[in-house]
């Protein structure tokens, strides 16, 4: 059956124009804002900008240190992103494959790290990364990123692979492949749809976290992008401008990694779904 | 032909170390009378007794239950019926998905810095500014300072984020649901209504079963809105379990205390996750 | 979709992450084991010290800062895990979880007392910086609390002479409302804002009359409910009475606070002088405004001020660097760094000299200090910190019409009483 672009699916489209420009409104006060200098934020915030200024892109650029702060919030995130995917799948693989008693209970175990709240193991794993001597590196992020997203990562990953025939894997192992192999390069590959969900998810938490880089990073030169962002908010001196400014220097490069991945995102999910 | 348990040992050592170990000992402090500094000595249940007498804490509860009911239903409404309008043949729909869900991107503190603007109770600002503009005067608020409306607009901001992050795994959904069972039912002469209600909402059921999952354990554990759009105020309308969690830990002093209404939450959360997994994956069937 | 292209992602993925691991402990290095010091302060207390620190030429310095209540957080969790920054903020006095005395107790402060500096504190001022007669805090001043005005705003209003008496005030905001602007810009969505009022008038109702007040607090005889307290209050509600303050002051911010006051759209905040130097960016003209203090006496003589030493540093007594973190604090007691971090700030420096340069704007209120008609920030004196947080919440409801003053009051002492 073929399709007709009637006035109906006209007047559906110009329906979700206007939605998506009532849900562009907050979008508009933050590049407005960042365009503006605090006089201007003082008299009309909101107002569209008569006279754009570009200084707080810079000003933020230069005061966040943003070139450092970029390289290390791009590291930390793409390390524990890889680790996540590499170390999560395997798990996951072997939890989807046995349904009841050791995988059902390691199941239970990883969503628990979903349900349970930041805040009850803070101050030990903080003594325990002190006391490993990893405050201030990198690896110290990687391992607590990886260690945290890890539920997360092997709740989306166990129901799409569950979804997967076994055949494929079975396959290969009858031909005499190990289970590493069968896993790598029949299974892996198939999996590419929900690779690309747990990379952008995983990916936008990582990058826009700020409280435990300014735990474990404040004060050396790892910081990340939100915790130089966070330093122009002051309880009597604010500089929402360069905020904001800052903010849109670092939406950008997580945005452009959404819109390529956007096919595998939607896919990954569908996949995903299946039990 | 299953594989071994070396696959899983990366992945708990890490999760070992990183998470359940540390939870593990903190726990331990709900116990007793840590301010978070110094020396502390057990003090058994009392916390949790406190905890039970506690007037704010358990006003929380009702507002905490409020925020999570709220964005459930309306963020996953919104995300569903977004979903709908993507998934057709309009020519703006590649747009649109980005539009809707960008503001996922954004952290969700600086989310509630922005809205601070939006929410201006200047009738000629933000939100009140556009509504007048539009001819809607007459629904401008104080959107922040009315303790009867401040937990529902830090419900509205949150929907704004997330309705998107819902649509795309609605839209996902959607797309599994093979054409030629549209095309089966159109032949069969369902309408549009009769489609929807019986061949693609039954095969929804996973997608409805993530979304509802995700936004409720996300609900019940908001934190870093609330407390960057109100702080819990104005007085003590829009506080939450978490922000009563983290006040008493960082504000007041009263770690152990603290720790104990984590804990309370942590079961609470749990509690209600595992009710929610039976009833929805009972639902759930397969295209077959 | 061969099998060569297949292992090649596969073991790719595989190894990523762990030669991405190696390399990146090799150019990490580790975070620790260098002779700089850690310093964490808050965003206020970023701009002096980015001179301070750079004008030190004897260590180099791991500065972090960021907005206050997540510094709270960061430091507290530190210190709890027993790895503090060297040198850290630290608030005056006591009444908050990051406080002199709260961390004090805790014996996590060193002992700055044998630095030259601590032996020219004001008497009145020590409370803030010594727990058990020992100093383990340091300031560069103090703040006061005043009103910040539009000085345009006030003479289109007419307004020739500021007031020093309560009638008076109220007749120059009668002023302001008659020429239609509003008098007092009020933005108490902003939690710390809502205490400034009580905090302006409570030193005239309370401790002019019974300057012993805090004492009689901390032994019981006295309490909020039974004493002037009240009267503030009463005084703080009437100006929204008299329609003096801007519509929906628990839903209008800081930010949106200062902005009404920089364009003119009202004639004054009562404001904590730190701010000044925000008020004035936001101002067309940074001339355009300045400050005098609130009278919330009966006659000209009988207003007192609150004055508060403005968040400072302290050294971590478990620091393995006791010696250079000291010694940067003793260059900070030296009076031409007292007057730079002073000027940064807009406060009055701690001790003063004939360089010392005094913003202009306090100058109505120097000789309060030196009459000594000054009252430290009432929140420096409460045991515990639950008392100023339920102070932000009772002026909200207050404002809001949910609550009674003597609730409010009330609810205030049993706070208080916590302990």
């Amino acid at each position: 059956m073929s399709f007709r672009y009637g006035l109906r699916t006209f007047a559906l489209e110009l329906l979700m124009i206007a939605v998506a420009l009532a849900f562009l409104f907050p979008v508009y006060a933050l590049v407005t804002l960042s365009l503006k200098d605090p006089q201007q934020i003082a008299a009309s915030p909101l107002s569209p900008p008569t006279s754009p200024t570009f200084g707080n892109f810079g000003d933020a650029w230069e005061r966040a240190s943003f070139g450092s702060a970029l390289l290390n919030s791009t590291l930390i995130t793409v390390t524990s992103v890889v680790l996540l995917i590499a170390v999560g799948s395997f798990a996951a693989y072997f939890i989807a494959r046995r349904r009841t008693g050791l995988g059902y209970g390691m199941y239970v175990l990883f969503l628990l790290g979903i349900v349970l709240p930041f805040q009850l193991g803070m101050i030990p794993l903080f003594k325990l990364v002190d006391d490993a001597g990893l405050l201030g590196t990198y690896q110290g992020m990687v391992i607590f990123y990886t260690g945290i997203q890890l539920p997360f990562t092997i709740f989306l990953y166990t129901g799409f692979i569950r979804a997967l025939p076994s055949e494929y894997a079975d396959a290969a192992l009858i031909d005499g492949a190990g289970h590493m192999r069968a896993f790598t390069q029949v299974v892996f590959p198939l999996l590419r749809p929900i690779t690309g969900t747990v990379l952008i998810l995983n990916a936008v938490f990582i990058w826009n976290d700020f409280f435990t880089p300014l735990l474990y990073l404040g004060g050396s030169a790892k910081e990340t992008i939100p915790v130089r962002i966070f330093s122009f908010v002051g309880q009597y001196v604010s500089e929402y401008g360069l905020v904001f400014a800052g903010l849109v220097l670092a939406a950008l490069p997580i945005l452009a990694i959404f819109l390529v991945l956007q096919k595998y995102v939607i896919k990954g999910f569908s996949s995903g779904l299946k039990g | 032909m299953l594989p071994p348990w070396w696959f899983a040992v990366p992945a708990l050592l890490v999760y070992a170390v990183v998470v359940l170990y540390p939870t593990g000992t903190g726990i331990v402090y709900a116990f007793t009378d840590w301010t978070g500094i110094g020396d502390w000595s057990f003090v058994g249940f009392d916390n949790f007794t406190k905890l039970w007498d506690d007037d704010a804490a358990r006003g929380s509860v009702v507002n905490t239950l409020l925020l999570t009911i709220a964005i459930v239903v309306v963020q996953n409404g919104v995300g569903l019926l977004l979903a709908l309008g993507v998934h057709t043949h309009i020519k703006s729909r590649a747009l649109l998905r980005v539009i809707f869900f960008a503001p996922a991107v954004v952290s969700p503190v600086m989310v509630a810095f922005l809205w601070k603007y939006v929410y201006n109770p200047k009738p000629g600002e933000g939100l009140n500014g556009l509504l007048g503009a539009i001819g809607l005067g007459s629904w401008r608020q104080d959107w922040l300072g009315d303790p009867d409306l401040a937990l529902w607009s830090v419900a509205f901001m949150v929907v704004w984020q997330f309705a998107g992050y819902s649509m795309v795994i609605f839209l996902a959904g959607l797309e599994s649901v093979p054409d030629n069972l549209h095309e089966a039912a159109m032949i069969d002469g369902a309408g549009r209504w009769q489609r929807f209600r019986h061949v693609t909402w039954p095969l929804l059921a996973p997608a409805v079963t993530v979304n509802v999952m995700l936004s409720t354990i996300g609900g019940l554990k908001l934190f870093d809105q609330v407390y960057a759009a109100t702080n819990g105020g104005p007085g003590y309308a829009s506080e939450t379990l978490s922000t009563v969690l983290y006040k008493q830990a960082f504000v007041f002093g009263n770690y152990g205390y603290s720790t104990a209404i984590a804990l309370v939450l942590a079961l609470f959360v749990s509690a209600i996750s595992l009710v929610q997994v039976q009833i929805l994956r009972g639902r759930e069937v397969t295209a077959g | 979709m061969t099998i060569d292209n297949l292992s090649r992602r596969g073991f790719l993925v595989l190894t990523g992450g762990a030669a991405a691991m190696a390399a990146l402990t090799a150019c990490g290095g580790s975070g620790s084991g260098d002779d700089s010091l850690r310093l964490v302060g808050v965003a206020d207390q970023q701009k002096p010290l980015d001179e301070l620190t750079k004008a030190y030429g004897k260590v180099k310095f791991n500065a972090s800062y960021a907005p206050t209540d997540q510094v709270q957080t960061s430091v507290r969790t530190q210190l709890g895990a027993g790895n503090a920054p060297d040198i850290h903020v630290v608030f005056p006095g006591n009444g908050s979880a990051m406080s002199m005395a709260q961390i004090a107790k805790a014996n996590l402060l060193a002992d700055l007392s044998d630095q030259e500096w601590t032996k020219k504190i004001p008497d009145n001022f020590k409370p803030a910086f010594q727990s058990g007669g020992k100093t383990c805090f340091y300031s560069a001043g103090a703040s006061v609390i005043g009103a910040i005005y539009n000085k345009k705003v006030f003479t289109d209003a007419g307004i020739t002479a500021m007031p020093t008496t309560w009638p008076e005030f109220l007749a120059v905001c009668e002023k302001i409302k008659q020429s239609g602007k509003i008098p007092i810009a009020l933005g108490a969505q902003t939690p710390w804002i809502t205490q400034l009022i009580t905090y302006a008038l409570v030193p005239s109702t309370v401790y002019a009359k019974d300057p012993d007040f805090d004492k009689k607090m901390a032994d019981g005889k006295a309490s909020f409910a039974t004493s002037g307290w009240a009267d503030a209050f009463a005084m703080y509600l009437d100006l929204q009475k008299r329609g003096y303050f801007n519509d929906n002051p628990n839903g209008t911010t800081f930010e949106q606070q200062t902005s009404m006051v920089a364009t003119g759209e009202a004639g004054m905040a009562i404001q904590v002088s730190a701010v000044l130097p925000d008020f004035r960016k936001a101002a067309k003209n940074a001339d355009d405004l300045s400050m005098f203090p609130v009278p919330g006496g009966d006659t000209a003589d009988s207003g007192w001020i609150p004055a508060g030493i403005v968040v400072g540093l302290g050294v971590s007594a478990r620091s393995k660097k006791l010696d250079q973190a000291k010694a940067f604090i003793e260059f900070l007691g030296e009076q031409k760094n007292i007057n730079a971090w002073a000027e940064a700030v807009a406060c009055v420096p701690l001790v003063q000299d004939s360089s010392s340069k005094i913003d202009p704007a306090l100058d109505s209120f120097l000789p309060f200090l030196k009459n000594d008609k000054a009252v430290p920030f009432m929140d420096q004196a409460w045991p515990n910190a639950e008392v100023q947080p339920a102070h932000f919440a009772a002026v909200q409801e207050l404002l809001g019409g949910k609550t009674t003053i003597p609730e409010a009051l009330k609810k205030l002492d049993d706070t208080y009483r916590k302990g």
